[in-house]
């Protein structure tokens, strides 16, 4: 199995704090792998570099063998790479299928075509908006105001932008961040049906849903990296206890 | 559907227009409407706040002006190249101010529209400077008030349609998706400087030509039509009238021109009351009078509802 997505020997300084400090991964296609580290540890650095919201101070990003170290972040969706936000992140005014919307007609805009149609008449967009829609369970909500659904909803909602990209590679910045228990079991389920269909890249803290989710697990701490395996060998870490799980493992 | 009856409204009070106001109000007024509304692509659609509108009506009034004194050119020529012009200024002035967001954007279209203020002001062979540039004859077939409002009203509508065009469109949609969340748009795959050029540059097409109208209408290009205060009556109409109403910025035109040409005759400290009514909006009525509308109307079917219900 390749690697879709390589990070080789990043680092990021501000100043002379040195967020992410010489950082280097794989992932392989296919895979969910999760990047975990207790707050402060330059998860969330990392992936901004990957993203393309911060230039790495050193070290290269390779995504399906192609340097995109350095790319604006409104040039990795064409790429295949669509992202979800830690905060959720929707457009509040629009309604929830122009929400989607933007995100497909993104894709469908490289191709060209006329420009002064009425938008919902767009050719190729209309079903994925719907399929991204149906996918997340929101399709009886498509006409509300986003703004006014449910904070679970409108996370999942955030899910459906970033498929509608129809993205290889889906990154994830803490997607269950400041959700109530419930909404966490349920958007923990929905990853769960993504797994396998999607390569995935996983930031998180919360040890429970890393652990029954990943393949993989990188663990980062003090801007470097501690560890890497599969849930039980880094459940196994003596290294990782000490660091991560502290007096409770 | 509403849009439809709205647009007919429209069209009913374009006809009677000239009847309740001199002929060259209610055109000043359809010029503003013009203006207003393509402000409100920027700051009501794409969420951007210009304080250098005016640079855009002014070089187009200036270019329309002078063109018609010293080439003679037919008229259809003057609009499309005074709008032609603004345009392309637009485009350099435009990639430069989107480069920054918030207070730097307002900042750069102020800065910008003082220095072409003080071209048009220091230049005075060509512009006139402070006492105008004077002498823009209209063709005889348009010197009458009544028939230049008939061909103004014509501009107003194919205007609007056109903006309603693009509000509606797939750009119309993602300037809004901009407003509501810029790193979003971005990191979904749009270029959103690209898009915010976009806006801003067809903003100031429609206001080149709205000034170019201008020109033609009292026959002189005043310096005040490039003046910055200019882009702050500008951003008062567009406000006042509700921005979050593709609409409504007609409303805030038509009452701003009124208050000027027709209070003002009678006292001339008649933008005191504009400030009054401005502080009651952005207090109050956030929404403009579209707001108002729309409260009332609320209200009204509220009431209904109430009487027939058991």
């Amino acid at each position: 199995m390749s690697a879709l997505l390589e990070v080789r020997d990043v680092s990021k300084s501000f100043g002379a704090v040195a967020a992410v400090a010489g950082v280097s991964l794989a992932v392989t296609e296919g895979r969910l792998h999760s990047i975990i580290g207790p707050n402060g540890a330059g998860k969330t650095t990392l992936f901004n570099c990957i993203t393309g919201e911060v230039q790495p101070t050193a070290g290269r990003i390779l995504y399906d063998g192609r340097d995109i170290t350095g790319l604006p972040p409104h040039a990795l969706p064409a790429l295949g790479i669509a992202r979800s936000f830690q905060r959720t992140s929707i457009f509040p005014t629009l309604t929830v299928a122009e929400n989607v919307w933007v995100s497909a007609y993104a894709r469908r805009e490289t191709r060209g075509g006329p420009v002064l149609v009425p938008a919902d008449r767009v050719e190729g967009v209309g079903e994925t908006v719907r399929a991204a829609l149906a996918e997340v369970g929101l399709a009886a909500h498509a006409e509300r105001p986003a703004a006014v659904l449910a904070h679970g909803d409108q996370r999942l909602l955030d899910f459906a932008i970033a498929l509608a990209a129809r993205p290889r590679l889906l990154l994830l910045d803490e997607p269950t961040a400041g959700l109530s228990r419930q909404e966490t079991q349920r958007v923990i389920a929905y990853i769960g049906t993504l797994k396998g269909r999607y390569t995935i890249v996983l930031i998180e803290h919360k040890m429970d849903v890393v652990m029954t989710l990943s393949d993989r697990v990188s663990v980062m701490y003090f801007g470097r990296l501690l560890a890497e395996g599969t849930p039980p060998e880094i459940r196994g870490d003596a290294r990782v206890r000490e660091a991560y799980l502290g007096k409770r493992a | 559907m509403r849009d439809r009856w709205i647009f007919l409204l429209i069209v009913g009070v374009l006809a009677v227009g000239p009847f309740v106001q001199r002929e060259v109000i209610a055109t000043e007024i359809l010029i503003f409407a013009v203006v207003a509304l393509a402000n409100n692509l920027i700051l009501g659609y794409t969420g951007m706040l210009s304080f250098g509108q005016a640079t855009f009506f002014g070089v187009g009034a200036y270019a329309a002006g002078l063109l018609t004194i010293h080439a003679g050119l037919p008229l259809p020529v003057v609009l499309a190249a005074a709008t032609v012009l603004a345009t392309g200024l637009a485009v350099l002035i435009g990639a430069v101010c989107v480069q920054r967001i918030g207070l730097y954007f307002i900042m750069l279209t102020f800065a910008f529209n003082q220095m072409f203020y003080f071209i048009a002001y220091s230049w005075t062979t060509l512009t006139g400077g402070e006492d105008g540039l004077p002498g823009v004859r209209r063709p005889a077939a348009l010197a009458d008030d009544l028939t230049f409002y008939v061909l103004v009203a014509l501009l107003f509508l194919a205007c609007l349609l056109l903006m309603k065009r693009v509000v509606d469109s797939p750009w119309g949609r993602v300037f809004r998706a901009i407003r509501d969340n810029e790193a979003r748009a971005a990191a979904v795959g749009h270029d959103v400087r690209r898009y915010k050029l976009l806006s801003f540059t067809i903003s100031a097409a429609f206001t080149g030509f709205a000034g170019a109208l201008y020109s033609l209408l009292y026959g002189i290009v005043p310096i005040d039509a490039i003046h910055w205060l200019r882009s702050g009556d500008i951003v008062f109409m567009t406000l006042i009238g509700g921005s979050g109403h593709f609409f409504g910025p007609i409303i805030g035109a038509a009452f701003f021109i009124w208050l000027s040409e027709t209070v003002s005759v009678v006292w001339d400290r008649w933008p005191m009351i504009l400030g009054v009514v401005f502080a009651l909006v952005v207090l109050f009525l956030r929404g403009g009078v579209v707001e108002l509308i729309r409260r009332g109307h609320g209200l009204v079917t509220a009431r209904g509802g109430a009487a027939t219900a058991p």
